[in-house]
């Protein structure tokens, strides 16, 4: 066993596409550790995920892992129609980084998953996976959309349980950690949120966070003046905690291209 | 104890100095008729020296050869020593001053996550020089909720036991064990940078001539002199402790370089890769404490600080459930100090949990762009709705 030189040890960021998101996150979503997002429902959680697995496709210079990415879902169904439609944009403004009848959604490797337990099956079989995929564009960002709907129903609220729950909880986020180290990944994986049950917001946020960045959006409803016809929604992202990120928050908004930061 | 403090007459005191018999350990392996003729006195005189030296020589410590179990120290003799030892400053004044002056060398602590900044933050405002002084061994365990910043804690002290002896730091390195991947190089950048700010400021400040004591520091050297190791699971963890002794006894200072070597471990965390796998919690505590004991033995020898950070777990007792720190009551015997970290509303605060020379108190800290301070207003936490 030998020290890493920590001069030789980089950052790499994976861009998530929108320069003022960007600037909150530093460069974006780490790789080589795990990134968690916790909103409500309808919050955006899905659309950053989508939007940052199309962006991991862009070549290094430009913020981007050129990379394919890996994209397990939980809930169903897999909003392939938005994908699509943010693909388009995103080939049309990065035209000039793909061949002409090159789709991006080619490499965004789709799978769904029912359980917890078939969740580290699935991850068991994802080592070899990303070994194999190196010849062609390799996998360089997992995501997870969404990690508590597998916690969701499965467990009952017994001290027994719950300690087989939370040991799960352990056995997926040490895995994760080992394959973003293995294969210098990004993960993102998304939470939901609960009533209130105890300090911690997120149903496994106590778990899985642990330690990683935090990211947390949160729905605004803007108390505009009483003529207002349309009710703007205003959107907010937090960096709850993250070890390189000072806590910090701003605020999105989600377009048809996607989704992007707002400056006041 | 020296030769001129024997209670001989001048002129044997004399004699002997001029011999070359500086110390009473230079006369315990000669005979006295050897003694007789290399200082040309009767062989009875000679005797009455060495019966006098050696008298003096048992009554003066129990700790050398005359001691019964080898090795053994009197309370006095280790009172002594840890007034000579060094702390590492945490780098908030407030942290410090809790902990007696900074981290311990040769203990062990554990730091809960809310601690270990505030100890930071202390030693650079008021005793910059005092605080990193000391090479005690501690073992200490510091824990606390996510995000309250215990990887912060563990990135400062790693940079803060660099600040060399002149600044009134360890001048050491740093074993930085990673077991959950939180450790970002470009944090220990910017805490590196702004720990040389700190020393510079502080050299202008005290010191006229900054000619003479110029920092000649780079946060990239302070970042080569972090000895970063990355844990994927338990067996790796049991294993590089276990290799820990093999690279320590590599790294020890040699002739001249007696400033460069290691003087820290932290271990962040300890706890993570034992929270899963393990269905038998007696094989569990056996394999923590034997990790523990082997910890303790490296601090205890090569006079080196451990801090290992844990991570805090729901208790369930009497049909409620309490936040406790992970790995159960029979870990936490194995620390020597234990620092809880948590939010008092909105600051972080460090309380002292478990130390046997501390007595228990609580200091505010921030974690700022620039590492563990001082509470200060500025840095709240943002509420979350």
């Amino acid at each position: 066993m030998t020290p890493q030189s920590l001069l030789q040890l980089t950052s790499q960021k994976c861009t998530t596409g929108c320069p003022i998101l960007d600037r909150l996150l530093y460069g974006g979503i780490p790789c080589d550790s795990i990134t968690e997002i916790v909103a409500e429902s309808g919050s955006g959680k899905t659309q950053i995920c989508l939007q940052l697995s199309l962006h991991a496709q862009l070549p290094v210079s430009h913020g981007g892992l050129a990379a394919s990415s890996l994209y397990l879902h939980t809930e169903f169904p897999f909003p392939f129609r938005r994908l699509h439609q943010l693909c388009l944009s995103f080939r049309s403004s990065n035209a000039h980084h793909f061949p002409v009848n090159d789709n991006p959604c080619d490499r965004i490797f789709v799978q769904s998953v029912h359980t917890a337990d078939h969740l580290l099956e699935i991850m068991s079989k994802t080592d070899p996976f990303i070994e194999n995929s190196k010849n062609q564009v390799p996998v360089r960002l997992i995501v997870i959309d969404s990690i508590a709907a597998l916690f969701r129903s499965d467990f009952d609220n017994t001290p027994v349980e719950l300690k087989r729950r939370s040991s799960l909880f352990f056995k997926i986020s040490s895995k994760l950690k080992a394959l973003a180290k293995r294969f210098n990944l990004a993960v993102l994986v998304t939470n939901q949120v609960v009533d209130l049950v105890g300090p911690n917001e997120g149903i496994n946020g106590l778990f899985l966070s642990r330690n990683e960045e935090v990211i947390r959006e949160e729905n605004e409803k803007s108390n505009g003046q009483s003529c207002d016809f349309v009710k703007k929604k205003m959107r907010k992202l937090y960096v709850v905690f993250a070890p390189h990120l000072p806590e910090s928050s701003c605020e999105f908004e989600i377009t048809r291209e996607g989704l992007f930061g707002v400056e006041r | 104890m020296e030769i001129w403090r024997l209670p001989i007459s001048a002129s044997q005191r004399g004699k002997l100095i001029s011999a070359g018999y500086t110390s009473l350990s230079s006369l315990s392996s000669i005979s006295s008729s050897d003694l007789a003729r290399e200082l040309k006195v009767s062989e009875s005189e000679a005797m009455n020296i060495l019966k006098v030296a050696s008298h003096s020589r048992g009554s003066e410590t129990s700790n050398a050869s005359c001691s019964i179990v080898e090795g053994a120290l009197s309370a006095w003799d280790m009172l002594h020593d840890e007034e000579s030892l060094m702390h590492i400053t945490t780098s908030s004044a407030d942290l410090d001053n809790i902990l007696g002056g900074g981290i311990h060398c040769k203990e062990v602590t554990e730091i809960g996550w809310s601690s270990l900044s505030l100890i930071v933050n202390s030693v650079l405002k008021y005793k910059l020089t005092t605080a990193f002084g000391s090479e005690s061994i501690i073992f200490m365990l510091i824990g606390g909720v996510p995000g309250i910043g215990k990887t912060q804690l563990g990135i400062q002290i790693a940079v803060n036991v660099q600040i060399p002896n002149d600044f009134g730091g360890l001048g050491g390195k740093a074993i930085y064990i990673d077991t959950e991947g939180s450790f970002m190089v470009e944090r220990a950048f910017q805490i590196a940078e702004a720990c040389i700010e700190d020393m510079s400021e502080y050299n202008r400040f005290l010191r006229k001539d900054f000619q003479e004591c110029k920092i000649k520091m780079l946060p990239q050297d302070i970042l080569e002199n972090i000895f970063y190791f990355r844990i994927c699971s338990y067996t790796e963890q049991i294993a590089l402790i276990n290799y820990l002794d093999k690279f320590l006894s590599e790294h020890k200072d040699v002739g001249i370089v007696v400033l460069c070597r290691v003087k820290v471990i932290v271990v962040d965390s300890v706890t993570f890769h034992f929270r899963q796998d393990f269905d038998d919690m007696a094989l569990r505590t056996r394999v923590l404490s034997g990790m523990a004991l082997k910890l303790m033995n490296l601090a205890k020898r090569f006079s080196l600080a451990v801090v290992l950070l844990n991570q805090v777990t729901t208790k369930h007792t009497e049909a409620s459930f309490q936040l406790a720190l992970a790995l159960g009551d029979s870990w936490s015997h194995t620390c020597t100090n234990r620092i809880v970290l948590y939010w008092n509303g909105n600051e972080r605060y460090a309380y002292i949990d478990k130390s046997p020379s501390l007595r228990s108190a609580s200091a505010a800290y921030s974690v700022t762009a620039r590492g563990i301070r001082n509470s200060s207003s500025s840095c709240k936490r943002i509420k979350m709705m």
